[in-house]
């Protein structure tokens, strides 16, 4: 009875199902706007509502998360501009179908599709994250280490660029978080004496700088790039479209929530992995890929929102955020006292049965919204990008201030907005640096934890890896990953290849 | 996996980093050697918080990371310096254009002045200055747009989310006041 009153909260207090709504509408804009994501808009908005009660706090941001992540295929679809890294998949064949007037057909399926694929995320959330969090109780602060590594290792294999990069990024990630005085021991940790380094740098300021104020700036190489809009024909897709996309949809989905599941990874890897396993089933596509397949529009859209609610599960069951955003939303709840992992879930149960109905919510309102409100819709995408950035370097600076009301948050910002720009350019991931950041204070503790329950015994560390059967299987993964990103896994592949020849 | 081609090599998401897989761009072998050189600097810097006084010692994960930094900036390093330079890019024109240089400059101002100077002056100063010089368009675009959405944030953060900046030079409270006291006296 509690769970369900605790579900229902939104529904039965109007302000939070108007913050949700207001979070949804504004999240399809942010991440229809290219040049606005929604990483940045939730770490700049997480200052704002700083001062706000946890729920109309957390019911406004995961009602941007839910609309961002989907708004990012109209303009994908409109304007070949992925709005949001999520919809990089979705202009693939989105774009070619709008060029050939099937605009509002494309932006229709991806509507229901984004909708099914959301439900089917949150409703593994809501099934799976007790048991796993019944199952985190039994974890050991060697296991919190191996899974804060495995987080930051992920994100730098499943994406493109270079793992050596990704390694470097959440390694500066955890450096930059133990900055200031070790909680345990008050020593000072990388303040070079300074005063102003003692109290740490604040982890809103990196977030914003690293995805606000380096996104402004690169924007600044595409102040005067125009795109074509297409027109838009009927939305609302048929049945009949509908039930004949819904087996590769449960498929995509699948993907979704398992991408999105894992310590680090989110939508835009999800959405990438799905289209690239419908390339791989669909045999006979009406279409070819590239060309307008309405499957490669299903694959990516279900995927990413699907790993909406999958991000949801480490976060709430353990702590460790599933991607960029969740990582962000771990600091809210932090900023509001709460504590994410398993003890929540046991202590605040309603706190998640809450979240799982924001989300409910959410979904429904960006299946509304999704489907009306076009006109007003192209008209505000089309915002020239010469106001846009200097605004959303307006908003970086008010929201880097904002939180301690410290002048010196705003340089730490302006310094790795600068610094997240030239790693952008360079093929750095930035997304480990935040997850590094996030996780610092967890691998710290757990691992002194870990070595001090050991007796500060470096054999009986290892040791002990291999007595646990979570513990061997987590530590293997890390290895595994590790080493297939290397040379070394290359050359063992083409040899077994050579003997199977 | 599917890569689409990324918009300028910028690095969309980490779903598509910027860079090429191939090529050097202009800088990246600078820029890796400075990651390098602050890795070592950061790794000595880790040294001495604790040394190697135990393995659950403050140090002893500031010291891990920052080698596992410096190992991998020296690997990207030596990797980088072996790659082929793109030859269709230069640094003033893809990486650190003018432009760039400019609006991290307006960013430091913004930065500087917001304090003696306020919140609402400072913004407009920054709003007008980046709108004009990046539109191209008319004084009256400029102001109309610059001012209209100062005037939009002012009232959504002030009011809304209660965030409070420098009032500065303009007394912002007692402009509040003033319009208290017209709305209540209305009443």
């Amino acid at each position: 009875m509690d769970t369900l009153i605790a579900f229902l909260t939104v529904f039965s207090q109007p302000q939070l199902l108007m913050l949700v709504g207001l979070g949804t509408f504004a999240g399809v804009y942010v991440g229809a706007i290219p040049g606005l994501s929604v990483t940045m808009a939730v770490s700049i908005l997480i200052s704002f509502t700083f001062s706000w009660d946890v729920y109309p706090a957390i019911s406004l941001m995961i009602g941007i998360y839910m609309g961002g992540v989907y708004g990012g295929s109209r303009t994908a679809i409109l304007l070949n501009i992925p709005g949001a890294p999520s919809a990089i998949a979705t202009a693939l064949d989105g774009y070619p179908m709008a060029k050939r007037g099937e605009a509002g057909t494309a932006i229709g399926v991806t509507t229901v599709m984004s909708f099914i694929g959301g439900f089917i995320g949150i409703g593994v959330l809501a099934l799976a994250a007790p048991f796993v969090s019944d199952f985190a109780l039994k974890f050991q602060p060697r296991d919190y280490m191996l899974l804060a590594v495995l987080g930051i290792l992920l994100v730098g294999s499943l994406s493109t660029g270079s793992l050596v990069k990704g390694i470097f990024a959440g390694a500066l990630g955890i450096a930059i978080g133990a900055v200031g005085r070790d909680p345990l021991t008050f020593t000072e940790r990388f303040t070079f004496d300074l005063r102003i380094m003692e109290g740490g740098i604040s982890f809103i300021a990196v977030m914003i700088g690293m995805f606000g104020v380096s996104e402004a700036l690169m924007q600044l190489h595409h102040v005067d790039k125009t795109a074509v809009r297409q027109k838009i024909s009927r939305i609302v897709p048929s049945f009949a479209t509908v039930r004949k996309h819904l087996p590769l949809s449960m498929q995509t989905s699948t993907i979704g929530v398992v991408i999105g599941a894992l310590p680090g990874t989110g939508g835009d890897i999800a959405a990438l992995m799905a289209y690239d396993h419908a390339k791989r089933i669909t045999k006979e596509p009406e279409r070819p890929f590239g060309d307008g397949a309405m499957e490669g529009l299903v694959a990516p859209e279900t995927a990413n929102n699907a790993a909406v609610g999958g991000a949801f599960i480490p976060m709430m069951t353990l702590g460790i955020p599933g991607d960029a955003v969740t990582a962000i939303m771990i600091g809210a709840l932090f900023i509001h006292g709460l504590n994410p992992g398993p003890m929540l879930m046991i202590d605040q149960p309603d706190m998640f049965w809450f979240i799982v109905g924001a989300l409910v919510t959410a979904n429904c309102f960006m299946l509304l919204f999704g489907l009306t409100g076009i006109r007003l819709f192209t008209k505000i995408v089309e915002m020239p990008r010469a106001v846009l950035i200097p605004l959303i370097m307006l908003l970086s600076i008010v929201g880097a201030y904002a939180v301690n009301n410290a002048i010196s948050d705003v340089y730490w910002m302006l310094g790795f907005g600068v610094f997240g720009y030239f790693m952008r350019h360079y093929g750095y991931p930035l997304g480990p640096v935040i997850l590094g950041v996030i996780l610092s204070r967890l691998l710290d503790d757990n691992w002194r934890r870990a070595i001090i329950s050991e007796r500060e015994d470096l054999g009986r560390f290892f040791g002990g890896l291999f007595s646990s059967p979570l513990s061997t299987v987590l530590f293997v993964a890390v290895v595994l990953i590790f080493v297939s990103q290397t040379p070394l896994w290359t050359r063992a592949k083409s040899i077994v290849m050579r003997g199977k020849a | 996996m599917t890569t689409p081609e990324p918009d300028h090599h910028d690095g969309t998401s980490d779903a598509t980093p910027g860079g090429y897989e191939s090529n050097r761009r202009p800088g990246e072998l600078g820029f890796a050697v400075i990651m390098l050189i602050a890795s070592v600097g950061l790794l000595w810097n880790a040294y001495g918080i604790s040394g190697f006084e135990a393995l659950s010692a403050p140090g002893a994960i500031p010291m891990a990371t920052t080698l596992v930094m410096s190992i991998s900036a020296l690997i990207v390093v030596v990797r980088t310096a072996s790659l082929p330079r793109v030859t269709t890019e230069t640094l003033a024109k893809d990486i650190l254009p003018i432009v760039v240089i400019l609006f991290v400059c307006f960013l430091i101002g913004y930065a500087v002045l917001l304090r003696p100077l306020g919140f609402l002056p400072t913004s407009a100063l920054f709003l007008i200055i980046a709108i004009k010089l990046l539109s191209k368009r008319s004084w009256r675009f400029t102001l109309t747009v610059s001012l209209g959405n100062l005037l939009a944030i002012w009232l959504i953060f002030r009011i809304v989310f209660t965030v409070l900046m420098p009032a500065g030079i303009v007394p912002e409270a007692e402009f509040i006041q003033f319009f208290r006291d017209l709305s209540g006296g209305a009443n």
